[in-house]
């Protein structure tokens, strides 16, 4: 079973995202900001296949984990959604600067997040061709 | 005294003859600042008490704010791990009625019946008439799984587990009232942060140190509508997937 990573300094959206994801085929872990997500990449290394990221989060937000992330050789080509409510269009274009593969905006339903999900990995399978 | 010094005498006294000129005109204006001063005095001592108050009541709503965002946030995993447990409970309910186990009178009086016809059966050695009634009671079963109730009641727990999950998934606005309880905050400190700029800088009040907040403070996006700003990312999106961003 593919294992996606929720990271979210909200215990609800956590939780919340978890039942989704679990709805969804997917095994689920968590980390509370960037920091903890990067401590669990590399624990659970290689089987997190998917990143989930909130954008505000204290101690390490989204977007700098997002960059850690996609500097790193091993996680380069890492799945990564950016799950926030910021949603001005300076904010999309500074996460797909930072090299997110989706975005989506809070509040969103379980099929939302379905179809972002599979989105993003239709274009990892197409751009791995 | 020479000419010269006579002349110097009458340079200085006319240079006081102007500055005299100038003193009438500049006392008045002076005056009336001095009235002025008299009459904002009260209202500076009522802006200094005001302020004293702003700076104890200021960070005591920030603290509010912040037992606000806990509170709600402990509720919210409240109403999850209880919605949780009902889906379980309602899978557990969905399950039984499928099978034909409802526990109640029926379903114990059914499954009795039914281990009496299975012994009889075995008792019997497979007596044909015997079989046959087996065979006519799992009939019987089978129509009773079908029948409109029962199937009715499935369709009406899995209804119910589903508002169990869209209510699951409403509690995102816990989050998203947290961040927007977040930029309030994030407003609310600069104010105080000033406030405390004037009252130490202008009338010496003893400051009060702003609390320390951790929450998040995400930009002021909420001015253009849910749907607007979703459409804007799917447009972004496309862009940058068509390289033209």
């Amino acid at each position: 079973m593919a294992k996606a990573l929720v990271v979210d300094d909200s215990k609800t959206m956590r939780t919340i995202l978890g039942k989704m994801l679990v709805g969804i085929g997917y095994e689920v872990c968590q980390a509370g900001n960037g920091r903890e997500a990067l401590e669990v990449m590399d624990r659970e290394y290689p089987d997190v296949s998917l990143v989930l990221a909130d954008w505000n989060m204290p101690e390490m937000n989204g977007l700098d984990l997002i960059k850690i992330v996609r500097s790193n050789p091993l996680y380069s080509s890492m799945p990564i959604l950016m799950i926030t409510t910021r949603g001005t269009e300076h904010d999309v274009v500074e996460a797909l600067q930072a090299k997110v593969n989706s975005y989506i905006m809070k509040p969103f339903t379980p099929q939302e997040l379905k179809e972002k999900i599979e989105g993003i990995l239709k274009t990892v399978q197409v751009s791995a061709v | 005294m020479n000419q010269q010094e006579v002349e110097k005498v009458l340079q200085k006294a006319a240079e006081m003859k102007v500055f005299c000129e100038y003193g009438q005109r500049t006392i008045p204006v002076l005056d009336e600042i001095a009235g002025f001063l008299n009459e904002i005095s009260p209202a500076i001592e009522d802006l200094k008490a005001v302020l004293e108050v702003a700076m104890v009541n200021i960070p005591r709503a920030s603290g509010q704010l912040i037992r606000v965002t806990e509170a709600t946030e402990q509720a919210s995993t409240q109403i999850l791990n209880t919605l949780d447990k009902m889906v379980a409970t309602l899978d557990q309910v969905i399950t039984s009625v499928s099978s034909g186990m409802v526990a109640s009178d029926l379903g114990v009086a059914t499954n009795k019946m039914a281990g009496i016809v299975k012994t009889l059966v075995e008792k019997s050695g497979w007596d044909a008439d015997i079989v046959e009634l087996a065979e006519a009671w799992a009939a019987h079963l089978r129509s009773m799984k079908m029948s409109g109730p029962t199937s009715n009641l499935e369709r009406l727990l899995k209804d119910l587990q589903d508002d169990c999950t869209e209510i699951m998934m409403a509690l995102q606005v816990q989050d998203i009232t947290q961040q927007h309880i977040g930029t309030v905050m994030g407003t609310i400190q600069a104010v105080a942060e000033e406030l405390r700029k004037l009252t130490t800088g202008f009338f010496s009040v003893p400051a009060v140190q702003p609390l320390s907040i951790n929450l998040p403070l995400p930009n002021d996006s909420e001015v253009v509508g849910e749907l607007e700003r979703k459409k804007m990312v799917e447009s972004l999106l496309s862009k940058a997937r068509a390289g033209q961003l």
